[in-house]
């Protein structure tokens, strides 16, 4: 692969990290919006902080131009994580 | 430049995950840290949102202004980290050099305001067993606006999340530091750089994790 | 297809002079089949001491109250006069589980197999990362290091049981333990680092570095076994270590997370520890299958029935192992719907175990069969994994758990599984990969002797358990005795005491098997089982780099009685006439 090709290639990093830094603000506006029902709040900054993880993921960590392998490997911890905390919390919420 | 041997899969062999080992070995190293960070992160979940009992809200007991700003830090490392690594990738040496010492000072930068923040935090009667009695937080306790039931919980789950994050990122600062000596003498280049992205998977890790961490330990 | 017979210790990799000093051959090695040896040696030693403990708690069940012959060399703080104290029971049966899974079985099969057979069945000359294989090691002895100074703690060592529940692990006020059930807690997050490395290892070794030709369904199924279980090391570990790193947070500086006075929850603690736990069962069966089919295979000199569907259902109990963690919780008092669940997906994860058992059976069925010593441990394996499992269908029935969970059905079960099943296959992949480990042979006729001898007593010691079970027999107890309704029980304790201390003793035959055949034993060939796989066209023991010449791989282990040679078996690197170059060949071959 020749190094011209590959300088092409690299991400635009600056913008990447100006869409975190907004995301960033956003979370924390609305965090202190306490007229939001609760419920609704959890959503949204969850919401926000996944997008902002996905960023880091497919640009920073490059998965978005891996392989359908490395990018399945990544990822495949995560169902369990899934699997542990929403039956655990059925103890106490059914 | 092409890639020297070592940055491609190993050449005796049948096609596998189409990376070398190294970059194979930090993406499994990484699932396993996907689990520990569960263990950890999911009992608070589990803790606050399954259980019974109201918490404490969001700036009540944490800064959350001086935490936003450490959060930003640690994103601009993350930046830094893969300009670094853009860097040694084109064989600009200069400028790889560059980027990895700021990732450096910002990632220790981190540590050291969190490692400020605790140090206030157990000032004012912040632990991990939860409100000092006779502390400034405990008139919030007595007041209300920290519930008394669940402000050990609120202590034990705090410390041990931040607390295990921060020494994943110590660990980052001083492997990255080691690589960055290692820089120095000229150990990385344009055809071999497999320290560097491994080292830089790590870190944005690191802060993919403190993403997650802040948004629901500071500000939920 | 060139093997150079390479002398050993003098040759290193393709020819090179191995001029590494004693310690960084034998101590401080990177080579992976000398870490292997390592665990091994490690390994044996904590199942000794596992089986002594054990020893020590049948004397207390079988003969209640009355000193233990040689008890008096304990102190006072454990057994005044020989007579075993209630707490150091606890302690033994906590230690005994301890020492037994963590530092006995699963070294055993992933640490040593793993190391041992990984590199050299798929081709490599290693593995990835060698360095990183000599750390996993010293930190495993590290971990052992502190779990044995618990013994000196005082209050005694751990005494909440292997699985350390809440809120008894939590506090000496509870258990009369503190500093024992702390270094518990440390060992295992040790431990669990070393684990860790282990793994990243070899599915890294696994995905990346098999020998041209060796696509993922011509590996043996010991090294798919070893892979799935790698993969749930990898995920389940840190459950576990993030568990008893918040234990041991709330034992030390005073955190709240299973204290349900201040806020926790004690549930949390057994979802946590069963979470990884469930997936560690199979961690201790899936090798010990995998090394059993390659066994069975050789035995029968027939190819394994249903190779890819014994692949798949390695990869089902991987999956399924997930998601079936609380049925070991079914008492706990636990939400009863979550419990259906879980009764559900454990009566399903019977489905692919059975389909191994029958492909067990049908590699056998008109095979020819040879009862070498590894193979009459491998079928007897078989045999015993059916009943272990078997006894499992009945404890996944949530309203027949209500009946049996703690007594001593369970205990039947879990040595069933865990004795029948993975230590049979361990005494089977022991004798069948020494000569491959040390270049001799174990003596055949004394490793027949000791595979009948375990065999009676050890079915005489546990298949009773099930009958205790049944009447109500609790486990964990130390004075079976004190209730009127096992009095009558008592006799058949004793004579499960008696079958345990027979069995105890014939293990001495293969220890001194073992330890004798080093210096005695037959000089072995490089191929004495006529097995297919890789590793037994290298010489006994191979040199550090294993191949000269990387091999290449032109189809699957389990060509035995192929029409396509004259020899009874056909080694996945023999080239015949008809066979093509694989596309990922090495240049200049």
């Amino acid at each position: 692969m020749d190094d011209f090709a590959h300088r092409k290639q690299h991400p635009n990093y600056l913008l990447i990290w100006v869409y975190l830094f907004i995301l960033t603000i956003v979370e924390v506006a609305v965090a202190f919006l306490s007229h939001i029902p609760r419920n609704l709040l959890l959503l949204a900054l969850v919401f926000l902080a996944v997008w902002k993880a996905g960023l880091v993921g497919m640009y920073f960590m490059h998965l978005k131009f891996e392989s359908n392998r490395l990018r399945i490997l990544a990822v495949a911890p995560i169902p369990l994580a899934f699997i542990l905390v929403l039956a655990v919390i059925t103890e106490f919420r059914w | 430049m092409a890639h020297a041997a070592v940055m491609e899969p190993p050449a005796a062999a049948e096609p596998g995950a189409g990376v070398y080992n190294e970059k194979l070995g930090m993406w499994v190293f990484l699932g396993s840290e996907v689990m520990f960070f569960t263990a950890l992160i999911g009992s608070y979940i589990i803790l606050r949102f399954g259980a019974p009992g109201e918490w404490a809200r969001p700036g009540v007991v944490l800064n959350v202004p001086v935490t936003a700003f450490n959060t930003f830090l640690l994103i601009c490392s993350s930046v830094s980290m893969v300009k670094a690594y853009a860097a040694v990738v084109d064989g600009d040496q200069q400028k790889f050099k560059m980027w990895l010492l700021l990732t450096i000072i910002a990632g220790a930068s981190f540590v050291g305001v969190q490692a400020y923040e605790y140090t206030h935090l157990v000032h004012d009667g912040f632990l991990p067993s939860g409100i000092r009695e006779g502390s400034e937080l405990w008139e919030k306790v007595e007041a209300g606006t920290v519930p008394a039931a669940t402000a050990g919980i609120y202590g034990s789950s705090f410390y041990i999340m931040t607390g295990f994050h921060g020494f994943h990122v110590t660990c980052g600062v001083v492997s990255m530091i080691w690589v960055y000596l290692k820089a120095l003498r000229g150990g990385y280049s344009a055809t071999d750089y497999r320290g560097v992205e491994v080292i830089g998977l790590y870190w944005h890790f690191v802060d993919l994790v403190w993403i997650i961490l802040f948004t629901i330990v500071y500000l939920v | 297809m060139a093997t150079t017979a390479a002398t050993v210790g003098q040759v290193g990799h393709a020819g090179h002079v191995d001029d590494r000093s004693f310690l960084r051959k034998y101590i401080f090695s990177t080579d992976h089949k000398i870490i292997g040896i390592q665990f091994l040696i490690m390994s044996l030693v904590f199942l000794a001491l596992g089986g002594t403990l054990a020893m020590m708690m049948r004397w207390q069940l079988g003969f209640p109250g009355q000193a233990m012959p040689g008890g008096t060399v304990l102190p006072e703080t454990m057994a005044p006069g020989g007579v075993l104290l209630p707490e150091f029971y606890i302690s033994l049966v906590t230690m005994h589980g301890t020492f037994m899974v963590f530092f006995a079985i699963m070294p055993l099969l992933v640490g040593v197999f793993g190391n041992f057979l990984i590199p050299l069945k798929i081709g490599a000359p290693d593995m990835a990362f060698p360095r990183l294989n000599m750390m996993s090691f010293w930190v495993a002895v590290s971990s052992g290091l502190i779990m044995l100074a618990g013994f000196w703690a005082e209050g005694g060592h751990a005494g909440a049981g292997w699985t350390a529940y809440a809120p008894l692990s939590e506090a000496p006020e509870y258990s009369g333990v503190s500093l024992g059930q702390q270094l518990w807690c440390l060992s295992l997050i040790v431990l669990g680092l070393s684990s860790m490395l282990g793994a990243v290892n070899y599915i890294t070794t696994v995905i990346n570095m098999r020998a041209p030709g060796m696509t993922w369904f011509r590996l043996p199924l010991s090294i798919w076994a070893l892979f799935i279980t790698a993969i749930l090391v990898l995920l389940a570990i840190p459950i576990l270590a993030g568990g008893a790193i918040m234990l041991l947070f709330d034992q030390t500086i005073g955190t709240h997370f299973f204290k349900p006075a201040t806020g926790g929850q004690v549930l949390l603690w057994q979802h946590l520890f069963w979470f990884f736990g469930h997936p560690e069962v199979y961690i201790l069966i899936l090798p010990a299958m995998g090394m059993v089919s390659d066994i069975i295979a050789n035995g029968s000199r027939k190819p394994i029935f249903g190779y890819e569907s014994m692949v798949f259902a390695i990869m089902g109990i991987g999956f399924l192992g997930w998601i079936v963690w609380g049925h070991h919780m079914f008492q706990s008092g636990m939400n009863p719907t979550l419990g259906q669940t879980f009764m559900i997906s454990t009566l399903f994860i019977a489905v692919p175990s059975a389909i191994k058992v029958f492909n067990w059976m049908g590699t056998m069925w008109r095979g020819s069969l040879h009862f070498h010593v590894p193979m009459l441990h491998a079928v007897a394996f078989v045999a015993m994994f059916v009943i272990g499992g078997l006894s499992g269908v009945f404890m996944a029935s949530t309203p027949v758990d209500i009946y049996i969970h703690d007594t001593y059905f369970i205990v039947a079960h879990i040595h069933y599984v865990l004795f029948g099943g993975s230590l049979f296959a361990l005494f089977a992949a022991i004798t069948y990969w020494y000569p491959k480990m040390f270049g001799r042979m174990m003596n055949p006729f004394w490793g027949k002797v000791h595979f009948w001898l375990t065999f009676g007593f050890y079915n005489l010691t546990f298949f009773p358990m099930h009958q205790l079970g049944l009447q109500g027999h609790m486990r964990r107890i130390y004075d079976p005795t004190e209730y009127t309704f096992l009095q009558p029980l008592q006799p058949l304790n004793q004579f499960i005491s008696i079958a345990a201390f027979l069995l105890f003793a014939s293990q001495a035959l293969f220890a001194l098997n073992f330890i004798l055949s080093w210096f005695t034993g037959a000089k072995a060939d490089v191929n004495p089982w006529r097995d297919n796989a890789l590793e037994w066209s290298v010489p006994s023991p191979p040199p550090h780099g294993n191949f000269a010449v990387t091999p290449t791989v032109y189809r699957g282990p389990y060509e035995y009685s192929s029409p396509e040679t004259s020899d009874d078996y056909l080694p996945q690197d023999k080239r015949l006439p008809t066979d093509r170059m694989p596309a990922s060949q090495p240049a200049g071959d």
